[in-house]
């Protein structure tokens, strides 16, 4: 089958929102399956050839000073790219089974830029730190390049013969084979699986995900006959009481959350209300460091809680009265006060309570209980059966009843796709993968599971593969591939099975030889006859397509039938919960420098996973020797042993304020030994802990051993050891509702030479102390660029800082390098805690090149290599730097990054340098950097006005890459020129303030405070109970 | 007005000056002068002179080893990073050319001032100006992520068609340094033309009788060479002088004109010229001990010298005490918080040790001057110059440091230590300056011979009605 059947006959497979305007577009660029040879490979096909030749180029143009490489004339293009214009497909990113609408922007026949999808209901647009980072994975070295049968290598074909024997050898034997599958959201997958087991009845199909958490899935199982997870709607929801449960951070919907929890995080003057948020949690979350109340519950008294709410709002009706009894008086007056304000929700049916997915199936049943009581469960509310997340089902079962096979000699072979158990299963499962003759991976590394197998067959990366996903609300979105795959010529993962069963039965599937088809038939007959006259080509298009047939009714709820299902044993000592991690999630992507460098946006540590404590725990395991700030900070990178029934790792201590006594949390997905070179020794592996759960541990503390810790931040709160510095300002919604905005009026300065405090001038524009010298009376005629930061709407999730990575080729400098303060992030998200120690809020500020007007780097630079633009950008010549690091030093906000070593080394571990957006130039050791506004993106769009005749872009045409990919929508860039604009208007918010603007350096950046739910007289953030 | 008669008036103006101590002891003869301070050029190279040059080449060599390392490696392998961009690099330069300051003071002001007793320290100290100039100018060229864009910083037409950026400091630096450099050089290469046509009657070998033949530009020693030579002197003492002022002043503006607290001050100018000569007396002292000791020069170099730059590091080191009150007070007088904040930092931070370090030996050390028999007493001074040296390094790495590394926004605070390379470049700018400064002592008069001459008791009769013979008598 060719590309162009496969494609249709209109020749326009993708089109994304962007390139509407520039007409159908050729494609058949995309080869299905094995059609193009790798470019890694010394047979260089066409295509890679191109690929690698147009990349050289933009290199060679975009290089500092180094690398040199020859230019080679194109003979013939790339189809349907002109060079130097990108062009954009749609896509979809699954973050496990949750699928997130994507854009992927490529370039010369390689895709440098994912972003959000707008028209998916998922993530609007908006994209995650790992959704873009997995675009780093594409060009990672460290993949798999060939497949592998015993030490060396082999063909693809007879790789998968030696599988295809080993399967017919289990058929003679009267034993089964196991296909072991990612957890996924694909109904093709999941259908191909389904056809696959059915052709071949010896053959099982199991999903397993690194994370096993199936608790809700049982209690919904019970409660509403819906194996599965039920996604919430939070912007229905202005009172939410999350117990244990992270939606803003680790959550896979965080994402989806983020952006709807923001949407009720915007209180005026005129319109004072904005949601109320209580977290009752045993760590310190990303979404307890956003709450408006927080509740510390050492673990055992989790469900306690959740039992004692239950029985203050639904009364008789009650289901958890076994988890009440056990709650303390102080767990129980908390309930109290989360009850009082649920209640005050309920009315309008906006309140919701939130369990964690680590949380016992009863105590998801109590939180139904409580949600049903309040209102919150309803069609078009904010617990709606409708929205299932695909895939969610309990898995324990199916994965028990695998490993029991195994265990019993009946499994002959498991084929591993995208599933590293050696690293993430128990040690049981463990146990029994070793009595499994012949084990089979299909993976992108060459990662614990892999090396175990007799034959590994790389995989392709979701960018190089065909795929469907269908979203928590119905969406099918098609995966395109957007390159041939760069390892040995191997298809995706589905087209290796479609291989494996071909050469078994080589009438499977018929006429089809590939995933791709099998995707598009699938598509086409199950999808578009009730998609209301989509086409094929409109799907691709648009990137989703929502079928009408999926109106379910509403699912019947008996409540009651939770009653049965059994809660949680957390141990009432020490325990200890190994979380996913915020920057890596599972550890799946755990060999990407992007994420591994991404300071958690709690901790702030990169590079590690480390034991999180609270002062006092610190205390009792004699680490500090009293919970003063001073003593404390001396419990910090000192090593415990960690040990619970199950395992036994090694951890530096790092105390986290704010968590609950005798917990101690860790994170997941660091310890790799056998994926690559990028994660290799970097953390231990927490898996062994009991992962995602609170189990019993015991802690011994390794005498003088300690382990150095890279965060980068050093101090954390806003008081200097004499004050509190009003630079990270935030406020309640009492004072919105009262218009008291003194708080951003607030000066360090607070005095003028008489004694007064100092006047300021209107707000917005001229709110600064003195008039200008040198600078005064420069008019800006055309554009004027500025941005708008809503500190409430801003979690901290850290996206922005991948998507700046990503967008500007930000070297990843390492953990050495991180712990002499070199990190290279333009944008930084500057987290600090107010109130005590014991309960902190924080306050996250993301911090950036400021864009001043006057601007203090500019006159300090001997060569005129910091300049203002005509524009309002401060701008940054490297070429010109010779790196006098003076800019640097008089930086008041400290947001330029030098080279101090070559940190772009872009030749060597090819390919990682495809990975390089050609708009921007890669920097040489010595020169410095800092944000650009994405000069080159501001660019494009003057380009694109012009070709419109227009002499202005239009608000909203100048999208910076930070505020793209912000889900909560706190960035908003534009031209403060423009009355009309976006951010001319929101830059005369009430809550309007610039930082630093005492020292009158005239700031283009115009920061909102933060506003915490609470009554006008407190003024701390996030206090506790 | 002639140089002979301007100082004939001044002598006549100071009738009413006491008694004074000697400038040279032993009555020397013109012949014995000369003779004992070219046989330091004559003698053999011995032993012990070859074991320290090779100890201090061997530590220059230490330093230029890492300098490479840092150009071909970059920056990195300093202990530098993000919010501190500066370090023991713009530490070593201001200490540096602070050093230099001593030279320029003694052999220009002091000169126009007719303070004769510079003569006999004079050679030396000027020299020592002209070796720190050359390690401050290592550490400044050294110091950039690009060293080899130095020429970037000179304002010269090229292709780019770019100026250099005249608002920066730093470019202002680069004028102030390269003045300094170029007329020190001059004015002491001027100052020895006389003396190395007495080498060169003086040497026994050819090599050396050629070199020092074509050093000396056919000096003849008739009235006219004498007579241009004395406004050649005077004229280039006359550009030095300001250059005492403004060369620090400059240096203190990379400083002041940073926006940040500890640094914006306007008491930095006056502040770093009074620094800068007291660490320049401090190191002409510690190089000076050592050196009439060595060559025996006690005849020349008395206690009456040493006890004169001892009383003046009195008065420079209470100046920058009272700087560093006056900064303390203007930070609490200011009302900024920022600046209250960052000088309690300074003195209770992290950085306190240096602070204290630099208070310790710059303000209570030279104290013990007060007292004349500490004042001339020898290893006192030896111990109390290497004191003022240490305190004020420390008073330019606190500085930098300390306001650095805690500035306006918490999140972005650090801490800064050195690496081995920078303490090795450090180590290396010591064994450059000694290195020269050794050679120097062997190779050139350490003693302006002919114008000490001019200060032998038979040269400088008691009775002023015969100042003016006595002196022309002299050269």
């Amino acid at each position: 089958m060719s590309d162009r059947s496969l494609h249709g006959s209109t020749n326009t497979t993708w089109k994304s929102i962007e390139e509407l305007a520039h007409g159908p577009q050729e494609t058949g660029e995309f080869a299905p399956g094995t059609t193009s040879a790798p470019i890694l490979d010394s047979t260089v096909s066409r295509r890679g050839f191109m690929t690698l030749v147009s990349a050289s180029m933009a290199l060679t143009a975009a290089a500092c000073r180094r690398p040199e490489q020859k230019l080679i004339p194109t003979v013939k293009s790339l189809q349907n790219a002109t060079p130097g214009l990108p062009l954009y497909y749609t896509s979809v990113y699954m973050h496990r089974n949750v699928a997130y609408g994507a854009v992927v922007k490529t370039r010369e026949g390689r895709p440098i830029k994912v972003k959000g999808n707008e028209l998916h209901a998922s993530n609007c647009g908006t994209s995650s730190s790992e959704m873009q980072a997995s675009l780093l994975s594409l060009y990672d070295p460290d993949r798999i390049r060939r497949p592998r049968q015993g030490s060396g290598p082999t063909s693809f074909d007879a790789a998968v013969s030696k599988i295809a024997d080993a399967v017919t050898e289990a058929q003679a034997a009267g034993k089964k084979v196991a296909i072991v599958v990612d957890e996924h959201c694909s109904p093709t997958m999941t259908q191909l699986l389904a056809q696959m087991t059915a052709a071949m009845p010896w053959v099982t199909a199991t999903v397993m995900p690194a994370i096993i958490t199936d608790n809700e899935a049982r209690a919904n199982a019970a409660v509403f006959g819906i194996d599965g997870v039920i996604v919430p709607d939070l912007s229905k929801a202005s009172v939410i009481v999350s117990v244990d449960a992270d939606f803003l951070g680790t959550d896979k919907l965080a994402l989806h959350h983020t952006g709807r929890w923001a949407a009720r995080r915007k209180p005026t003057k005129d319109n004072p209300k904005m949601s109320h948020v209580t977290v009752a949690e045993a760590q310190y979350s990303l979404t307890g460091m956003n709450a408006d109340a927080r509740v510390r519950l050492h673990p055992s008294q989790l469900e306690a809680f959740l039992g004692a709410l239950e029985a203050e709002i639904a009364g008789a009706s009650a289901i958890g009265g076994s988890l009440a009894a056990s709650a303390s008086a102080e767990t129980k007056a908390a309930a109290t006060t989360a009850a009082s304000r649920l209640r005050a929700a309920a009315s309008s049916n906006e309140a919701v309570v939130m369990v964690g997915p680590h949380l016992s199936p009863r105590a998801h049943a109590v939180a139904t209980s409580i949600n049903a009581a309040l209102g919150a469960v309803g069609s078009g509310k904010i617990i709606d059966t409708a929205n299932v997340l695909p895939n969610s089902n309990a898995k324990s079962a199916a994965l028990a009843q695998l490993r029991a096979d195994m265990e019993s000699g009946a499994v002959h072979a498991v084929v591993f796709c995208d599933v590293n158990p050696e690293y993430n299963a128990n040690r049981a499962f463990k146990t029994a993968m070793a009595k499994v003759p012949m084990i089979a991976a299909i993976n992108l590394y060459e990662d614990e599971t892999a090396s175990l197998a007799k034959v590994s067959i790389p995989a392709a990366h979701w960018l190089e593969s065909w795929g469907t996903a269908v979203a928590f609300d119905g969406t099918i979105t098609v995966q395109q591939p957007m390159i041939a795959p760069l390892c040995e010529g191997v298809p995706a993962t589905p087209d290796v099975l479609i291989a494996l069963a071909k050469k078994i039965n080589p009438a499977f599937l018929g006429e089809m030889t590939t995933y791709a088809e099998f995707v598009k038939s699938w598509v086409e007959t199950s999808i578009l006859p009730i998609s209301g006259g989509a086409t094929w080509t409109k799907v691709l298009q648009d990137g989703t397509v929502k079928p009408t047939s999926a109106a379910a009714g509403a699912a019947s709820m008996n409540v009651s039938a939770g009653a049965s299902l059994p809660a949680s044993t957390y141990p009432t000592g020490m325990a200890v919960l190994a979380a996913p991690s915020l920057a890596l999630y599972d550890g799946k992507l755990a060999n990407n420098g992007w994420l591994q460098e991404l300071p958690d946006p709690v901790t702030k540590i990169t590079w590690d996973n480390v034991a999180l404590m609270s002062p006092q725990t610190a205390v009792s395991l004699q680490l500090a020797s009293d919970v003063s700030p001073s003593a404390v900070i001396k419990a910090n990178e000192q090593v415990i042993t960690v040990a619970t029934s199950t395992g036994t790792v090694d951890l530096p201590v790092m105390v986290q304020p704010g968590m609950a006594d005798n917990v101690i949390v860790t994170q997941l997905g660091y310890g790799r030994t056998s994926t690559g070179i990028v994660c290799a020794g970097v953390g231990v592996n927490a898996y062994t802990l009991s992962a995602g759960s609170y189990a019993a541990s015991t802690v011994t503390v390794k005498q003088g051993e300690r382990q150095r810790i890279a965060t980068t931040q050093q101090h954390h709160t806003l008081t200097d050891g004499h004050g509190e510095r009003p630079v990270a300002k935030y406020m309640t919604l009492g004072d919105v509702a009262k218009g008291d905005f003194s708080v951003v009026e607030e000066h360090f300065n607070a005095q003028g030479p008489d004694g007064k405090p100092l006047a300021h001038g209107e707000k917005g524009e001229g709110n600064f102390l003195t008039p200008l010298s040198a600078t005064s009376g420069y008019k800006y005629k055309g554009h004027r660029w500025g941005m708008v930061i809503d500190m409430s709407q801003c979690t901290g999730c850290s996206s922005c800082v991948i998507a700046c990575q990503s967008e500007n080729n930000i070297p990843v400098v390492g953990k050495d390098q991180v712990l002499l303060g070199r990190e290279l992030h333009w944008i930084r998200l500057d987290r600090y805690y107010t109130g005590d120690m014991e309960s902190p809020g924080s306050v996250v500020e993301p911090m950036l090149c400021q864009h001043c007007e006057n601007a203090p780097c500019e006159n300090v630079c001997p060569v005129a290599a910091t300049t203002h633009s005509p524009e309002g950008l401060n701008e940054m010549t490297y070429n010109r730097c010779v790196g006098t690091r003076y800019c640097l030093n008089n930086c008041p906000y400290k947001v330029r990054r030098f080279n101090f070593l070559n940190y772009a080394k872009v030749d060597e571990r090819k390919p990682l340098d495809l990975v390089f957006n050609p708009e921007v130039t890669n920097r040489f050791r010595g020169v410095m950097e800092k944000c650009t506004f994405c000069v080159q993106r501001l660019h494009e769009a003057k380009w694109n006005a012009r070709d419109n005749g227009r002499s202005r872009v239009l608000d909203g045409e100048a999208v910076t890459a930070c505020q793209e990919a912000c889900p909560a929508g706190a960035i908003i860039f534009g031209d403060m020129n423009d009355p009309k604009s976006r951010v001319s208007m929101t830059q005369k918010d009430d809550r309007g303030f610039r930082v630093l603007s005492d020292i009158n350096v005239r700031p283009s950046v115009t920061y909102l405070a933060k506003v915490v739910n609470a009554p006008a007289t407190e003024k701390a953030a996030g206090a506790s109970h | 007005m002639t140089v002979v008669q301007e100082q004939q008036r001044l002598q006549h103006s100071s009738h009413e000056e006491p008694v004074r101590e000697e400038l040279v002891l032993g009555n020397p003869s013109l012949r014995d002068v000369t003779a004992r301070i070219a046989s330091i050029v004559e003698s053999k190279i011995t032993p012990k002179y070859l074991a320290t040059l090779t100890v201090t080449g061997g530590m220059a060599g230490l330093g230029l080893f890492a300098l490479y390392y840092t150009i071909v490696t970059g920056i990195g392998v300093w202990g530098l990073n993000n919010p501190i961009g500066w370090g023991w690099d713009i530490t070593n330069f201001v200490f540096w050319i602070g050093i230099g300051h001593a030279g320029t003071l003694i052999s220009a002001i002091l000169f126009l001032f007719r303070q004769k007793w510079r003569t006999a320290i004079n050679r030396s100290a000027e020299a020592m100006t002209i070796f720190a100039v050359i390690c401050a100018l290592t550490m400044v060229l050294s110091h950039t992520g690009r060293p080899w864009l130095f020429y970037w910083l000179l304002p010269y037409p090229n292709q780019m068609q770019m100026w250099i950026n005249f608002r920066s400091p730093l470019a202002w630096d680069v004028f102030a340094v390269n003045t300094y450099f170029t007329v020190s050089a001059l004015f002491w290469f001027v100052g020895l033309i006389p003396d190395l046509a007495t080498l060169r009657n003086y040497v026994k070998s050819d090599i050396a009788k050629k070199i020092y033949g074509v050093l000396s530009l056919g000096w003849t020693g008739s009235t006219r060479h004498w007579h241009h030579y004395e406004i050649a002197y005077m004229i280039l003492a006359g550009i030095s002088t300001p250059l005492v002022l403004s060369v620090h002043s400059v240096v203190s503006f990379d400083f002041t004109v940073g926006i940040l607290p500890g640094w914006h001050t306007t008491i930095f100018p006056p502040y770093f010229v009074a620094g800068a000569i007291f660490s320049g007396f401090a190191m002409v002292m510690t190089l000076l001990v050592i050196t009439r000791e060595i060559l025996d020069l006690k005849q020349f170099i008395t206690m009456k010298h040493l006890e004169n730059m001892n009383k003046i590091m009195l008065a420079t080191g209470m100046m920058v005490g009272y700087a560093y009150a006056m900064e303390m007070f203007i930070a609490w007088y200011s009302g900024s918080d920022w600046e209250r904040w960052i000088f309690i930092n300074r003195a209770m931070g992290d950085y306190a040790w240096a602070y204290w370090t630099m208070v310790l030996c710059n303000v209570i050390s030279p104290q013990v001057y007060w007292f004349k028999k500490l004042r001339r007493n020898l290893p006192l001074m030896f111990v109390i110059s290497i004191f003022i040296n240490i305190g004020m390094w420390f008073e330019r790495f606190t500085i930098i440091a300390t306001t650095l590394h805690h500035d306006f926004l918490p999140a972005s605070w650090g801490y800064y230590s050195p690496t081995w390379v920078e303490i090795s470049i450090f180590i290396g700018t010591f064994g450059i300056f000694l290195s020269l400064f050794l050679l120097f002592a062997k190779f050139v008069p350490v003693i302006a011979i002919a114008e000490i001459k001019s200060i032998l008791p038979g040269a400088q009769p008691k009775h002023h009605h015969g100042d003016h013979h006595a002196d022309a008598s002299a050269h």
